[in-house]
């Protein structure tokens, strides 16, 4: 568990393989959506969810329970990878895993905002990134958004988040600390990347994600209307987009869709976007952009057997399992029929 | 130090060249296969012990692919008899 010495993917790989191995398909799915909340806690019980529903199965009950399981469950097995790896390996895992710190940082700051709970926060951290137990249970504890903002004093996350700190006292919104926090995450994300091909790839597929997300981030913007400036919310590193012309394309949705339409992604994106155009339903498009962000992470893991990309590609899918079991728990509970519920899931 | 080096340099030339002796060379073809065989067995190895930490019942077949490029070793012993 450190970025020091020779990095050993063969085995974090072939530990991974199994476990993707064990992931739902099809036909768990198909089955799940026709169950109760009660039934699919029983179903996850039977499954590689056992120990985290046991755990929990005496506190939280229902749609709760799922939720957590997910979670703790999520968060036990990237743990686990950042565990196994060594060297480069690390290095590049961790990278992607920082969006769960990212998130659970986000997640402190809204919590102290509104004053929730110490046990309510706590439960929607995702404890799968590279904070320790102590520094989480440090930022638990943290009363006062200075305090958070000095929990973190010592990560990357420090300066960025202490200029924004300064911003927040005047206005009082969040939104400068959220953003700090994910443009550090971003920033970290694509920097220094050793060389070789295998990396190049998963700078690649990298680049792909910036560019989906803000691709969706402007999709959203254009047909909210609202007078926000786009290029605040843009994320550096992507290929598609620079601040400029995303900043030009956020007024019209036209344009935009058509500016997709015409780039490299247009194979992927293609059938979303001529449903964006007809249905004029955004979340087709979102499905999309993460149908083919799975789909180009497996490729890349069967091109490059032997190095990060197969890993990645696996927590792609491990989050996707988890966002659709969520999904399928979520839409039993508020009466969904089976058939509107199939439709939210991304499965490949 | 560098006499000692003459010295051994004569010694090996005036007894007939140790290196350019067949059993020298096959040994050293002996030697690297070992090698080689080490380095992808370090590999399969690791891959081996992922595989059977996730799944007990891998234990025979990942054995099996571990020792499998020791046959390379066994194929470069086949030099040392027809030398």
């Amino acid at each position: 568990m450190s970025a020091a010495g020779s990095s050993n993917p063969e085995f974090v790989v072939a530990r991974v393989r199994a476990r993707r191995g064990q992931l739902y398909g099809d036909e768990e799915y198909r089955k799940l959506v026709r169950m109760t909340p009660a039934e699919i806690a029983r179903f996850m019980e039977e499954s590689s969810y056992e120990a985290e529903i046991n755990a929990l199965g005496s506190r939280h009950g229902g749609v709760d329970l799922i939720e957590y399981a997910l979670n703790a469950n999520l968060a036990k097995q990237f743990e686990g990878i950042l565990d196994w790896s060594e060297g480069a390996l690390y290095d590049l895992i961790a990278r992607y895993l920082r969006k769960f710190d990212a998130w659970n940082v986000k997640t402190v700051i809204r919590g102290v905002y509104t004053g929730a709970s110490q046990g309510e926060i706590e439960s929607d951290l995702i404890r799968a990134g590279e904070f320790d137990d102590r520094r989480i249970r440090r930022l638990l504890e943290a009363d006062s958004i200075d305090a958070v903002v000095e929990v973190l004093e010592d990560t990357i996350y420090g300066d960025p988040l202490r200029d924004a700190y300064a911003e927040y006292e005047e206005s009082d919104v969040l939104v400068p600390l959220e953003n700090a926090v994910d443009r550090v995450f971003y920033e970290r994300l694509l920097e220094n990347l050793p060389g070789g091909e295998p990396i190049r790839q998963y700078e690649a597929f990298l680049k792909a994600e910036v560019d989906f997300r803000n691709a969706t981030n402007a999709l959203r913007l254009a047909r909210s209307g609202a007078e926000i400036d786009p290029a605040e919310y843009f994320i550096e590193g992507g290929e598609l987009f620079t601040r400029d012309t995303l900043a030009r394309l956020a007024r019209n949705v036209d344009e935009l869709v058509e500016y997709i339409a015409e780039s490299g992604y247009a194979d992927q994106l293609g059938p979303a976007l001529r449903e964006l155009e007809e249905a004029n339903s955004l979340i087709a498009f979102e499905h999309a952009t993460d149908a083919a962000l799975l789909a180009y992470g497996d490729r890349l893991g069967t091109v490059h057997p032997v190095s990060v990309t197969p890993v990645i590609s696996y927590i792609l899918a491990k989050e996707r399992e988890v966002e659709n079991i969520r999904a399928i728990a979520r839409g039993k509970e508020a009466g969904l029929s089976a058939d509107d519920i199939e439709s939210e899931l991304v499965i490949t | 130090m560098l006499e000692a080096t003459n010295a051994l340099g004569n010694a090996v030339l005036s007894t007939g060249g140790t290196l350019t002796d067949p059993s020298a060379a096959a040994a050293l073809a002996v030697g690297l296969a070992a090698l080689g065989a080490g380095y992808a067995e370090r590999g399969i190895g690791s891959a081996a012990v992922g595989a059977m930490a996730e799944d007990d019942d891998l234990f025979v077949n990942g054995l099996i692919l571990t020792v499998l490029p020791e046959t390379i070793v066994i194929l470069a012993l086949v030099v040392v008899f027809i030398v």
